[in-house]
């Protein structure tokens, strides 16, 4: 099989992928709409729940497939664990977007205000920024292993930042609340609201394979294409 | 006792998370079509 045939089933795999999960995110919006209760104290702003939880879960998933791929290269140097951490990278900043706007969103309504400089908040805003300078420095070098490299050390870091984020609920007194599921005693909500959580997971988490599998196949034929440039064909 | 009436906040919070979505896709489809 060439390198073009991988693409192209790559490309194929991630297609298929990502359409099933966005036909699941009309799904999850009917179930949210149409079928999923209101919080009573909260309103309809409640709602926002079920796309900010589900984005940030892609996002710091992500930065953390990412990190773990990172640690693999330093150890490895296998260029492709690098341009699948790249295609994560990316896929979560996309998703990182989703999150930090949703919330702010919501805070608005149960906080009162947009944003709060606490532990959680400031810490995940710090890695998003942190991955605006890893694809910075991307673009930035051009040596492919000096790159690699260099983007490795600062993947790494989402290792120590991700856990951080999910702890710091429990380690500091902050706006944001413990999550609702992952906890002790089981999920703190009924049963309607826990399925279209879990659900809405599920489907971001099948759009975050597919992105990925897109963008990694985008960089195998982009190599492709310099390897032909370098050769002459065109 | 009714519920707050904020549903434009959920409505303005899914607007967005769909068109970060759909300008992703997008992206990738031209990106991946300019490279085949």
């Amino acid at each position: 099989m060439t390198k073009r045939d991988v693409a192209l089933q790559l490309l194929r795999r991630g297609w298929v992928l990502t359409l099933g999960a966005l036909a699941g995110l009309v799904i999850v919006y009917t179930r949210v709409a149409f079928f999923t209760p209101i919080e009573s104290t909260q309103g309809p702003a409640q709602k926002i729940f079920y796309v900010h939880v589900s984005s940030a879960w892609a996002s710091l998933g992500a930065f953390a497939v990412t990190g773990i791929l990172s640690l693999l290269y330093l150890w490895r140097r296998d260029r492709k664990l690098d341009t699948v951490a790249e295609a994560s990278a990316e896929v979560g900043l996309m998703f990182g977007v989703i999150m930090l706007t949703t919330g702010p969103i919501w805070g608005k309504v149960v906080w009162g205000t947009w944003w709060d400089w606490d532990a959680k908040l400031t810490s995940t805003l710090f890695l998003f920024l942190l991955f605006i300078g890893y694809t910075v420095l991307r673009g930035a070098v051009a040596d492919l292993d000096t790159r690699a490299r260099f983007s490795a050390v600062i993947g790494v870091l989402s290792l120590v930042l991700v856990p951080f984020i999910f702890l710091s609920v429990h380690m500091f007194r902050t706006l944001h609340p413990k999550p609702p599921v992952l906890r002790a005693g089981g999920p703190s909500m009924p049963a309607a609201m826990l399925i279209t959580l879990l659900f809405s997971v599920f489907v971001f988490s099948v759009l975050y394979v597919g992105f990925v599998t897109l963008r990694y196949a985008l960089a195998v034929l982009k190599e492709l294409r310099a390897e032909e440039a370098a050769h002459g064909i065109s | 006792m009714g519920y707050p009436d904020n549903a434009v906040y959920a409505v303005a919070g899914y607007i967005i998370a769909s068109a970060v979505i759909l300008a992703y896709s997008v992206s990738l489809f031209l990106r991946i079509r300019n490279e085949r």
